[in-house]
């Protein structure tokens, strides 16, 4: 024991010096990493990728994409959360980051993370969900497809991504605000929610406007809704449920950038002003173009109250959800 | 008909234009090599690589992605024939049979007839994919949860013929399996099950980690701990090709293979490691010489090898028709479709004729480039076995952990690796065949998600499953196979004095 103690003062006194230089040393004098909680391919990565190129001509400096999936973004937000506040590990977020820590509240356990971990530098873009449900079913509006909600409780079946995940946050938000029920199958990510809309095995979802543009130009889905404040550019004739009444559905698939709380002051400025730069970069720009996500661009003041408007929102969508086996027992 | 060879013919025009044609090279040679590395698969040899193609259009990046993944397959019987390393998932299989056949010597033989029967299942089940692709899509879409539920069923029934010793102790192994396919966030609610606080077992134990350490680590142990050292193999150079009764032997086994993995292929959410248990049961089935399998049976290196080849078309199916992903590979590559602006969707055929078509021609090309690349790589990989045990298996060891890390950026896979390579050890010893622990590994939360999802769409009404036409089918079949199977059961029991005898003349009954 004493020995260990004894090696752990050495190692420390080793490390100081280093500590103090890393201090010192203008930032970024090393690489910087982007921690991607997802694998690759999905929406975070694909915000990453192109940021983490942008970084790269701004701070000309290595910025580099670390995926590390597993436990639905708990893994890599959990390193994240944990690493030194230096500004050389960055974290690229979605929604989900607010919904882990409350869904580890309600069963219990020692939270992998908690969102005051994290210092939230910038948002990317935010998209609203966008109702759709399959061409060949009658409901035409939404007022439609609520009304027959109402009528029949819990017949009208709708998949998403897995249980307390985003696209089943959206619903939730829905069915609150609108005071129906619906019944839920939840899948293992947005794909495979996608086909269960598509072979018929629910009537309805909420996605991502860019995951379903392309069917619902084939005639496949129909577009009854969307979560956003204002209607969608790709889809201008679908209303929103704030128009419709319901102000309370609102939700967004967003993506930010955050860092480890406690940055230096000066290592937040300079990537501030470096984040603001990269995402006007023309090559920034096209990339999301392509993804067909629009650029929702907020820092500072602005983004830490969008945050933490929407993590009170989905909060309270998590409770009200609440544990599962509960809710059997309600039944009874 | 004939437009659909006037467009192919456009296909070939792009593929073989030397800028595609460098990409397919490209993305075939990555892909044998990713195969090869023990571990790394193709999902992560593909997530690598994605962030290069953001450069090049989307035709080059789609069918380079395309080659990694045809590639892998390939690619990943090498070290399962070699060194009973799995790798990639989908070459489990194989390191049975695989490896049975070059302790005899055969390793030449098994290598060059994987690589045929990946090239044939390859091609065929390109044109397959190209006549067929709309019509079975739509047919594929309408496998939800219950039809899900039912085929896994049938599936599990395969377990039966996977063993070669005592049906107790594969089924123990199976259980064993299933209990670790426990692990991990429960997806219906939400609950951290079995991890004891180590978040990153929240999605399950992997398949790769454990694959790998079941039977290349506890193969490693097994030899260093062997009384009498293993003599290393020195392969002839006369020895390398497959003889005329080899090939006879393989033969059949690869189209059934083809078949069967482009149809498992097609069905989003299966993976092609079913596709090779499933060829493997098929075969041992139908062979004439079942107590072969499991010591260097021919069908059962060409069967699995074919299916998961053909299934990688099969999971282009919904993919290209359709535009959704049938698993996590085709979901990065429509990722990489999304990068390049182009919307993946039911119109993808008709408003991207050339990147549909030249990707089309770029498999043709590119199970070609595949067959010359691995062919003579046959007679090269073989000298492996000349190395000496002391510096081969040290090697080995190293870039197994390097794999395993690479999939995941992930040290606790790598405990799990080692853990289940003593476990496997410890298990081989005790005589217990390890293939059924990661079947039951693979099935546990595929079966058990299926079933619950069918159970939610049902609000809890069982009849789910024999009300819908495709899983009340499955699950009739699954009926019969159980009373085929009772039946020698009781036939058997008439004469048991009679196995009794057998039994003490230490012949297996």
């Amino acid at each position: 024991m004493m020995r260990v103690r004894v090696f752990v003062a050495v190692l420390a006194a080793l490390l100081a010096p280093a500590a103090l230089a890393a201090a010192q040393e203008p930032y970024p004098s090393r690489p910087i990493t982007i921690v991607v909680p997802f694998p690759p391919g999905g929406v975070a990565d694909l915000h990453a990728r192109p940021l983490a190129a942008a970084l790269e001509k701004v701070l000309k400096n290595p910025v580099a994409v670390l995926n590390k999936a597993g436990a639905a973004g708990a893994v890599g937000m959990q390193h994240v959360a944990t690493s030194r506040p230096d500004g050389y590990t960055l974290l690229l977020a979605l929604s989900s980051i607010s919904i882990i820590p409350e869904a580890d509240k309600l069963f219990g356990r020692q939270p992998a993370y908690t969102v005051d971990q994290f210092e939230p530098l910038a948002l990317l873009s935010a998209d609203p969900t966008i109702l759709v449900v399959r061409s060949e079913l009658p409901w035409k509006t939404a007022r439609e497809f609520i009304e027959d909600a109402r009528k029949r409780p819990g017949e009208i079946a709708f998949s998403s991504s897995g249980i307390y995940g985003t696209l089943h946050m959206a619903m939730e938000l829905l069915s609150h605000a609108a005071g129906i029920k619906l019944r839920h199958l939840p899948t293992t990510g947005a794909g495979p929610a996608i086909n269960a809309l598509l072979g018929g095995h629910v009537h309805a979802m909420a996605s991502g406007p860019a995951a379903v543009i392309a069917h619902i130009e084939a005639g496949k889905l129909r577009p009854l809704a969307s979560w956003g404040d204002r209607r969608h550019p790709a889809l201008p004739d679908v209303p929103t449920f704030r128009e419709l009444g319901y102000p309370e559905a609102e939700f967004y698939i967003w993506a930010g950038v955050f860092a480890p709380r406690g940055l230096p002051p000066a290592v937040r400025a300079r990537l501030d002003e470096a984040l603001r730069q990269a995402v006007a970069e023309p090559e920034f720009r096209q990339a999301m173009e392509k993804l067909k996500t629009p650029i929702a661009f907020k820092q500072g003041e602005e983004f830490r109250k969008f945050f933490e408007a929407d993590a009170r929102r989905l909060a309270e969508g998590v409770r009200r959800v609440g544990r599962i086996e509960e809710k059997k027992e309600d039944k009874r | 008909m004939l437009e659909t060879f006037a467009n192919l013919a456009h296909g070939f025009a792009v593929a073989l234009s030397p800028g595609v044609l460098l990409y397919a090279f490209l993305g075939c040679l990555v892909g044998t090599l990713v195969g090869v590395l023990p571990g790394v698969g193709p999902l992560a040899g593909i997530s690598l690589l994605l962030p290069a193609t953001f450069g090049l259009d989307a035709t080059r990046a789609i069918v380079m992605l395309a080659g990694i993944y045809y590639g892998a397959m390939y690619g990943g019987s090498t070290t399962s024939i070699l060194m009973r390393i799995p790798g990639e998932a989908a070459s489990v299989m194989t390191c049975i049979d695989g490896y049975a056949m070059a302790r005899k010597g055969r390793a030449g033989a098994a290598l060059a007839i994987a690589a045929v029967g990946s090239y044939i299942a390859g091609t065929a089940s390109v044109v397959a994919l190209m006549f067929l692709a709309p019509p079975l899509a739509h047919f594929a879409l309408r496998f939800g949860p219950p039809e899900y539920f039912a085929l896994l069923v049938l599936g599990l029934l395969v377990l039966a013929y996977m063993s070669t010793g005592s049906m107790l102790r594969a089924l123990a192994m199976a259980v064993l399996g299933l209990l670790l396919g426990m692990v991990g966030i429960d997806q219906m609610s939400g609950f951290f099950r079995f991890a004891y606080g180590v978040v990153e077992l929240g999605d399950g134990i992997g398949v790769v980690p454990v694959a790998v350490g079941l039977f290349g680590l506890s193969e490693i142990m097994l030899t260093a701990g062997a009384a009498v050292p293993q003599e290393v193999i020195k392969p002839r150079l006369r020895e390398l090709l497959p003889s005329r009764r080899e090939w006879r032997e393989a033969w059949w086994p690869i189209w059934r293979g083809t078949w069967l993995g482009f149809l498992i292929g097609i069905i989003p959410g299966s993976a092609h490691i079913i596709s090779s248990f499933v060829s493997y049961a098929v075969e041992r089935k139908l062979s004439r010489h079942p107590e072969e399998f499991g010591k260097g049976a021919v069908a059962g290196v060409a069967g699995p090898e074919s299916a998961n080849n053909s299934a990688t078309s099969g999971a282009f199916v919904p993919m290209l028709a359709l535009g959704v992903p049938s698993g996590p590979i085709p979901a990065v590559m429509l990722a990489a479709m999304m990068v390049h602006g182009v919307s993946p969707g039911p119109l993808l055929i008709r408003q991207q004729p050339d990147l549909f078509w030249g990707f089309i021609a770029s498999m043709y090309v590119g199970n070609v480039v595949l067959l010359i690349l691995n062919l003579p790589l046959v007679g090269l990989f073989v000298n492996v076995l000349r190395i000496p045990y002391p510096l081969l298996y040290p090697a080995i060891l190293t870039f197994s952990i390097i794999g395993v890390y690479a999939v995941n950026n992930s040290v606790v896979d790598v405990w799990i690796m080692l853990a289940t390579g003593l476990l496997g050890y410890v298990l081989r010893k005790l005589d217990f065949e390890t293939a059924p622990i990661v079947l039951g590994l693979v099935l546990a939360p595929m079966l058990e998600l299926s079933l619950r999802q069918s159970l939610a769409m049902s609000d809890g009404h069982y009849a789910i499953f024999v009300t819908r036409p495709i899983s009340a089918v499955l699950l009739g079949a699954a009926l019969v196979l159980v009373l085929l199977g009772l039946r020698p059961l009781i036939s058997r029991g008439l004469d048991w004095r009679a196995r009794l005898a057998l039994a003490e003349k230490g012949e297996p009954s």
